[in-house]
């Protein structure tokens, strides 16, 4: 039997030493092997998707015991909530890789940050005990701090001061309740699935280890009003770093919030839920208005990301309130595939606003016009991911918040005054329609160039995914489904 | 392949081709328009058939799979959409003849066609919901068609805007009747009762007021006659702006007499003011489309009256009136360069053959026998005569009655009263006229097939003489009125408000739009603060930190934000930055260790 899930893990991490053992490397062996590798990776997630996984319990489980004494192992393994977003990080990560192609900029070094995040990153949607987890986790923050300040913007040094400082506030509390659970567990141990199974901590304990799980989380989510780090850091990253950010990273929130939050403390979730929902429906409807408010295009679409975000937020929260296991289903269907759904729309849009800074040195809207006359295939691609990141049906978002809205007014009907977002949502891409690409062409870009061959590859399939899951959300849902419907709480 | 998916898929398939190929445009899209009438016909021949109807069921969400079903009602609906397009599509074919973006054009015309035999031949809730949107998207595209032009693109961001706020109803109100009846189907949730039903028919009609363009959001589709001719004939007066009216056409028997009434309400308010918005209007096609919100107030009125049946002939009448009034426009605007009554004046005479047709037209409107208007308007008075709050309804309904007789007066007026000027030879004239022919024909003979349709729905429509006599009364008053008097004349000081679209306090502007953005601003204040503290306290720490640094040289926090602070002061050079960093990470392992042995040793407090 091939340890598929492993090898999907490590097998970036391999390519990375491969090139730090290679010596004078060339920019193009470089990206060969950045590619080659992520690929290779993106080929066994796919094999991942092909086993599936089944109700009620982890698939695919691979296991070495490490410590014994104190329970932890490495444990790795998928189910309906983890499997489509490993596949979407793979995804993300061998578009990213096409992208940089063509950069030159200490191309050796990036390549191996990059192989080493995309193996922090599917660690930590695969890592069933407590301690791996934690690990892959935190390396994927030093990664990506490292990836900003080596290749940010002009002012990275605030946006990399900033990223500290919420990395050492923002991990630390979890480390501190899955603590509390490893001891609370009879006997000790780290494994995910026995938390998950037993729910070891109760009562006080475990509503203060939810609490300091809450922050983590709420942090990387991010959630109103732990979420300032988010426009800094995309602002200041490269390209390929917001993608990875915004479509990979964020997920980590969301992720430890129903696996950890949800899974392993139901009790507590359940009546802390109102709480959650509140944090949930400010983020969203924050979220949206200040994007309204921006000027430079990157910094709009990552406010977004706080709106859309709240969204999941808002699901989860609704679903561990939720009476009915039937509704229940309903919200973390949505609230999972809004992950996904975001990772594909975002990371496109991300790539989108790249490219067109590529050309132009500039995402100031107001420096725009008329762009969809001189950069048709640019423009139209922006003006499809802007639809299908506003909502429209169709399109990957429109399940997923159909969805989350559905069981929120038959859980929480409050909250769905969220929803009045998607119009605010709804203007602010129009606005950066109307500004960017309608009117009359400004003379100074007259002769930008229009997408090349290896931009169009990078996102046709983006595209092809938001139809997909757009028109039949069943290619993902079902496998969400599959879990969903089986928790055991 | 069924009929059924064949109506919906041939626009789409065809779009698709089109794009991919990008030659013979014109020829596409009438072939994918036409399949899909032929399938539409074959559907409602199976209707009159008595055949059982044709279901077709896709995987949608789980335990929501998405529904089309064709109904006698809804293979009507299919009908009625398929014939407009493709006739409207006859008419494009000249009057896009020299346009460069044709492609584009009618590529897009035809995935309005698609989405909109989606939404009325959908049978649950959630393929409604996307057909909805997916025509309003459409719509979008199609009135910023020519979207270098100034101004374009605020008309096409407003007409988006304005219906997605108001689609927020059918969002709720699908929320809703999904969540009491435990299914998405329509059907199933129409046996919805009591609060749920009136509050869920509430939140639709508000859905429906922004796609009708009923008061207080009548306002976007003047605007939107930005786009070209064809999409005014097709969208914004016979199909998209109909989704409303069929929306509450379809529920109306789950609605209790409360929403009914409310619902008339809306409807006959809705048919006074933009009468007469109509009325003072210096511009043809902003005349038709303030007409297109009062005759669609007629139908909300006959919705109230508790007569959907009847709401939906006058649906069908006016799309072939109103659909051939705009290609009559297109024609005077092809020759003239312009839609302003002023440009326009005696243009009627020198097509005396296309006038012909738009005076046949408006004459339906009015309601003149034996035109189809005159049979659908006497029996919108008819059923408000009958209804509960018939004192409101009826009065409402006869002076829209009167309003349309007077402002399509008006219009007839002033195209045929000014000089003619020389008429220059237009091949395009022929596709043009043709397909104008045939919706004004339609126009006129429609009527004599309602006695069959009204069976074929199961609807007994009984009208009285007095609204008959009422209604060809105010009809013809209403057209002298609007024939021999000026408009100021006709409306006196309401003449510079109704120029202004009856806007209280500044319009949806002011009311809407305005506060939204101050809230985003005021947002985004907040948000400048709270990222702002967040290095407020960085510096903060960093000071303490030295502080403490000084005083004692074992604190934990000194350290780790001593480090940071020697790594951004040293971190100009991403080398040096770097090997800053690792120091950091070695601060970092330190701290969390302490940490856990801090955890460790208050372990036994959580027993």
């Amino acid at each position: 039997m091939i340890p598929i899930v492993s090898l999907a893990v490590f097998l970036p991490l391999i390519g990375a030493v491969i090139l730090l053992f290679l010596p004078g490397t060339s920019k193009a062996v470089s990206h060969g092997i950045g590619i080659g590798f992520s690929a290779l990776t993106f080929v066994l997630t796919l094999v991942m998707w092909s086993r599936g996984v089944v109700p009620g319990g982890f698939s695919q489980v691979e296991e070495v015991s490490w410590i014994e004494a104190i329970g932890a192992a490495y444990r790795v393994g998928v189910d309906g909530l983890s499997l489509p977003l490993v596949l979407l990080t793979s995804l993300l990560f061998l578009l990213s890789f096409v992208y940089q192609a063509k950069s030159s900029d200490r191309a050796r070094s990036f390549v191996i940050l990059m192989l080493m995040l995309e193996t922090a990153s599917i660690g930590t949607f695969v890592a069933l005990d407590a301690l791996l987890f934690y690990v892959f986790f935190e390396v994927s923050l030093v990664s990506m701090y490292f990836m900003i300040a080596g290749w940010g913007e002009k002012d990275r040094q605030r946006a990399a001061l900033m990223f500290f400082l919420y990395t050492l506030l923002g991990s630390l509390p979890l480390l501190l309740a899955i603590l509390g659970m490893f001891l609370a567990s009879d006997p000790y141990t780290f494994d995910m699935r026995i938390w998950i199974e037993t729910q070891p901590l109760t009562g006080i304990g475990g509503m203060l280890a939810l609490i300091a799980m809450l922050f983590t989380f709420a942090v990387k989510i991010p959630a109103f009003p732990v979420h300032t780090w988010l426009p800094a850091a995309h602002v200041q990253a490269p390209t390929v770093g917001s993608v990875i950010l915004a479509g990979v990273m964020l997920k980590f929130g969301t992720y430890g919030l129903v696996r950890f939050s949800l899974q392993m403390l139901p009790d507590a979730f359940a009546s802390a839920g109102m709480v959650v929902l509140v944090f949930g429906v400010i983020s969203a409807i924050y979220g949206a208005f200040v994007a309204l408010a921006q000027s430079d295009l990157k910094r709009l679409i990552a406010y977004t990301s706080v709106n859309h975000m709240g969204y999941v937020v808002i699901g989860v929260a609704v679903a561990a309130m939720a009476v009915d296991p039937a509704m229940r289903a309903v919200a973390l269907d949505g609230a999972t595939l809004q992950m996904v759904s975001h990772g594909l729309v975002t990371g496109a849009l991300f790539f989108l606003v790249g490219m067109l800074k590529d050309r132009a040195h500039t995402r100031e809207m107001s420096h725009f016009g008329g762009l969809l006359k001189i950069t048709p295939v640019l423009g139209w691609s922006f003006i499809f991911f802007a639809f299908a990141s506003l909502g429209l049906p169709g399109l990957a978002h429109f399940p997923a918040e159909f969805q989350i809205f559905l069981a929120t007014l038959n859980i929480s009907p409050w909250a769905v005054v969220s929803i009045l977002a998607i119009v605010v949502t709804a203007g602010l891409y129009l606005r950066a329609i109307g500004l960017v690409f309608l009117g009359e062409p400004g003379k100074e870009w007259l002769k930008m160039p229009d997408l090349d061959g290896r931009e169009v590859l990078v996102l046709i399939p983006l595209v092809a995914l938001t139809i997909a899951v757009g028109i039949v959300p069943g290619i993902v849902l079902d496998t969400i489904h599959t879990t969903t419907t089986s928790l055991g709480f | 392949m069924s009929l059924l998916s064949l109506a919906v898929l041939a626009p789409v398939v065809a779009a698709l081709i089109l794009l991919l190929v990008k030659r013979g445009a014109a020829i596409l899209a009438l072939l994918g328009a036409g399949t899909g009438l032929l399938a539409s016909l074959g559907l409602l021949r199976g209707a009159f058939l008595g055949n059982a109807p044709q279901r077709l069921m896709l995987p949608g969400l789980p335990d929501m799979p998405l529904r089309l079903e064709a109904s006698a009602l809804t293979s009507v609906l299919s009908v009625l959409v398929a014939t407009v397009a493709t006739f409207v599509l006859i008419y494009a074919v000249g009057y896009m003849r020299k346009d460069p973006e044709k492609t584009r054009f009618f590529a897009t015309m035809l995935l309005f066609v698609a989405a909109m035999q989606a939404l009325v031949l959908s049978a649950d809730w959630i393929t409604l919901l996307a057909a909805w949107e997916l025509i309003g998207v459409s719509s979008y595209l199609l009135i910023g068609f020519w979207y270098a032009k100034p101004g374009v693109a605020s008309a096409a961001t407003r007409a988006f805007l304005y219906t997605r706020s108001a689609d927020l109803g059918l969002y709720l109100g699908v929320f809703l009747l999904i969540g009491a009846s435990g299914t998405s189907e329509i059907s199933a949730t129409l046996a919805t009762t009591g609060t749920a039903a009136m509050i869920g028919g509430l939140l639709l009609l508000v859905a429906a007021i922004g796609k009708s363009a009923q008061v207080p959001m009548q306002d976007w589709l003047q605007r939107a006659m930005a786009g070209p001719t064809p999409v005014s004939a097709l969208l914004h007066s016979a199909t998209l702006v109909a989704a409303g009216a069929i929306l509450l056409i379809r529920v109306a028997p789950m609605l209790p007499p409360e929403t009914l009434f409310i619902i008339g309400l809306v409807g006959g308010l809705t048919t006074v003011v933009t009468g007469l918005i109509a009325l003072g209007e210096r511009d043809l096609k902003r005349l038709l489309a303030s007409s297109t919100s009062s005759q669609y107030g007629l139908m909300f009125l006959a919705i109230g009256a508790g007569a959907p049946v009847v709401a939906l002939l006058h649906l069908i009448a006016h799309a072939a009136i109103k659909s051939g009034l705009f290609l009559g426009a297109g024609v005077f605007q092809h020759e003239r360069g312009s839609t302003a009554f002023e440009r326009l004046a005696g243009s009627g005479r020198e097509h005396k053959r296309i006038f012909a047709g738009f005076v046949l037209a408006a004459l339906a409107l009015a309601g003149i026998p034996p035109l189809s208007g005159f049979f659908s308007k006497d029996a919108i008075i008819a059923a408000t005569m009958n209804a509960t709050g018939a004192g409101w309804l009826a009065t409402l309904a006869i002076a829209g009655t009167v309003l349309t007789g007077g402002y399509m007066g008006r219009a007839m007026a002033q195209l045929w009263q000014g000089k003619v000027e020389e008429a220059k030879p237009s091949g395009s004239l022929v596709w043009m006229g043709w397909g104008m022919a045939v919706l004004v024909t339609l126009a006129a003979v429609l009527g004599a097939g309602f006695p069959a349709l009204e069976r074929l729905l199961g609807a007994e429509i009984d009208t009285t003489l007095a609204a008959e006599a009422l209604g060809l009364g105010a009809a013809l008053t209403g057209l002298a009125l609007g024939w021999f008097l000026p408009a100021d004349r006709l409306l006196g000081p309401l003449l510079p408000w109704a120029r202004e679209g009856f806007a209280v306090g500044g319009g949806m502007d002011n009311l809407v739009m305005r506060p939204a953005l101050a809230v985003a601003r005021a947002m985004n204040a907040v948000e400048t603060v709270l990222y702002e503290a967040v290095f407020v306290f960085g510096r903060l720490n960093l000071r303490v930190g030295r502080g403490t640094r000084i005083s004692d040289e074992a604190g934990i926090d000194g350290f780790i934000f001593g480090l940071a602070d020697t790594m951004v002061r040293t971190g100009q050079k991403a080398r040096r930055l770097q090997s800053g960093l690792i120091h950091r990470e070695l601060a970092l392992t330190i701290v969390t260790t302490g940490v856990i042995a801090a955890a460790l040793f208050a372990a036994p407090l959580f027993y």
